[in-house]
């Protein structure tokens, strides 16, 4: 393994650590998972209950339609509380108790801090969408599932969880208090999701600010559709969030 | 006092006209000085001195405005890398992240310094002896009392066995026979060829364990000289006061 990968895992681990054994991540986790699970059983029986009627229809909407994607749904609602309060000490935090200065000294360049703290972030992140998707596919074996769209559902909570983490990230740079890290980034995703509401009020449905907007990426992908414009967008504002994010924390090896 | 090691004279650590400026104003002026392997320098000053500044420049954490600092003869502003296994530093206040333990914080700080596995375990244990920390290795940083903290950001800075050792304030918060052990530890890194800058407002620290003593007065280098040089405790003291009470309009002391 080359010296950059070695020394971002390093940050990865002890991020990793740090999440694992403090309180707030549990919380979220253990709140989050009951929330959607009795959610899930709420459809669940809805699902069943309309089973009957459904059967007459040639077309007509699955357990993926009418369960899993919907849960996923919810947990992309949920996502925009919890990614912020798990994002906003990741660097905000850092710099309260003065650890900043101290992995700036080890040598570390600002983006291996960076991205191994993201990593660290996105791992709790994929393992919270995992456990969530579980709860759907411990019905595999009792109903029909639509696996082209699940996957592409499950794709499209990943790119937003990523992206709401990258802007959390640098959220956290930017701020001296991971208070203020967490409601910058809970505004600036709500503002990313619905820049368009006014186009689309408006009766415009093209255009930049359209493509500007999360919703128009993610939408696409809960109904299973996948394109790579929609790739590109996460990949972009991803990419550009940790860029900003690193640019900060070098300039505090600049400015103290 | 021990005589310095003329076998391990090379130069560690080269300052150039170093300066820094915060918020406008000068914090550190174009100072130089050098210090060798096995020397072991007491930094004196009074509050807002520049003292913390100037170690915070020499561990990397904070880049000079000009100047130039190098280190076993490599220019560390271009390789700020350099620090990662080259460079120990303990801040003011030894900076912990409260949910971590002893151990926890030990295998961090190896594994950003590029120490990994049986290496790492042998650093770290031998680190703990060293400092007296065997019977805390499971507890928290965040329920150690202030000596224990800064016995671990202690062990932090020398885990990696580092060549330059800066201290700043290392004797903060130790009890008597604490301080006493790490006047020795200091002794004993400077024996085994490790340089030392140590920043205190403890004359006393100064007499006791230092080569050499520079004094630093609104941010300019008022006096380097070897402590032999000053006859006794009383004659360091008077120089003190003497620059301490300088007025900043006056030129600076010439450099022994």
């Amino acid at each position: 393994m080359s010296a950059a990968l070695t020394t971002t895992w390093a940050v990865t681990r002890l991020e990793w650590r740090r999440l694992l054994v403090r309180p707030l991540a549990w919380v979220l986790a253990a709140l989050t998972l009951a929330w959607l699970a009795w959610n899930f059983t709420l459809m669940l029986g809805n699902f069943l209950a309309g089973q009957i009627q459904r059967a007459a229809l040639p077309d007509g909407p699955g357990f993926t339609d009418l369960v899993a994607v919907p849960l996923l749904g919810q947990l992309a609602q949920l996502a925009f509380l919890v990614v912020p309060l798990l994002t906003m000490s990741a660097l905000a935090g850092a710099r309260r108790n003065g650890t900043m200065p101290l992995g700036l000294a080890t040598g570390v360049p600002a983006a291996q801090i960076v991205l191994g703290k993201y990593l660290a972030v996105l791992g709790w992140l994929l393992l919270w969408l995992a456990l969530i998707l579980a709860m759907p596919l411990t019905l595999s074996h009792a109903t029909h599932f639509d696996w082209g769209k699940l996957a592409a559902a499950s794709l499209g909570l990943a790119l937003m969880l990523a992206t709401l983490a990258a802007l959390g990230v640098a959220c956290s740079a930017f701020a001296s208090h991971p208070a203020i890290a967490a409601a910058a980034a809970l505004i600036i995703a709500l503002g990313l999701w619905s820049v368009n509401l006014g186009a689309q009020m408006a009766g415009v449905n093209g255009g930049a600010i359209n493509w500007l907007a999360m919703s128009t990426h993610e939408q696409p992908l809960l109904r299973g559709l996948v394109s790579t414009t929609d790739l590109t967008w996460f990949a972009l504002v991803i990419t550009f969030a940790l860029i900003l994010a690193t640019r900060r924390l070098a300039a505090d090896r600049e400015r103290g | 006092m021990t005589p310095i090691n003329s076998a391990a004279s090379a130069i560690a650590l080269q300052l150039n006209d170093l300066s820094r400026h915060r918020a406008g104003r000068p914090v550190v002026q174009n100072l130089s000085l050098e210090l060798h392997r096995g020397q072991v320098l007491g930094l004196l000053g009074v509050n807002g001195a520049g003292k913390s500044t100037t170690l915070s420049m020499i561990a990397g954490a904070l880049r000079p405005d000009s100047g130039g600092i190098r280190l076993n003869g490599e220019d560390f502003l271009e390789y700020p890398e350099l620090a990662r296994r080259q460079i120990g530093w303990l801040p003011e206040r030894a900076p912990l992240w409260p949910e971590l333990t002893v151990n926890e914080h030990l295998d961090a700080h190896g594994r950003l310094r590029g120490l990994k596995g049986a290496t790492l375990r042998q650093a770290r244990e031998a680190i703990l002896d060293r400092l007296d920390l065997q019977l805390l290795t499971r507890r928290l940083a965040g329920v150690l009392s202030q000596g224990q903290r800064q016995r671990l950001g202690l062990a932090c800075a020398l885990l990696h066995s580092p060549c330059l050792l800066v201290l700043d304030e290392p004797a903060n918060a130790l009890d008597p026979l604490q301080v006493a052990a790490v006047r020795t530890l200091i002794r004993e890194q400077a024996a085994a060829g490790t340089a030392v800058i140590l920043s205190t407002h403890l004359l006393t620290e100064v007499t006791a364990v230092c080569d050499r003593v520079a004094i630093l007065h609104e941010g300019t280098l008022r006096h380097d000289g070897r402590v032999a040089d000053d006859d006794d405790h009383a004659a360091l003291e008077r120089r003190f006061f003497e620059i301490a009470m300088m007025n900043s309009q006056q030129p600076p002391a010439s450099a022994a």
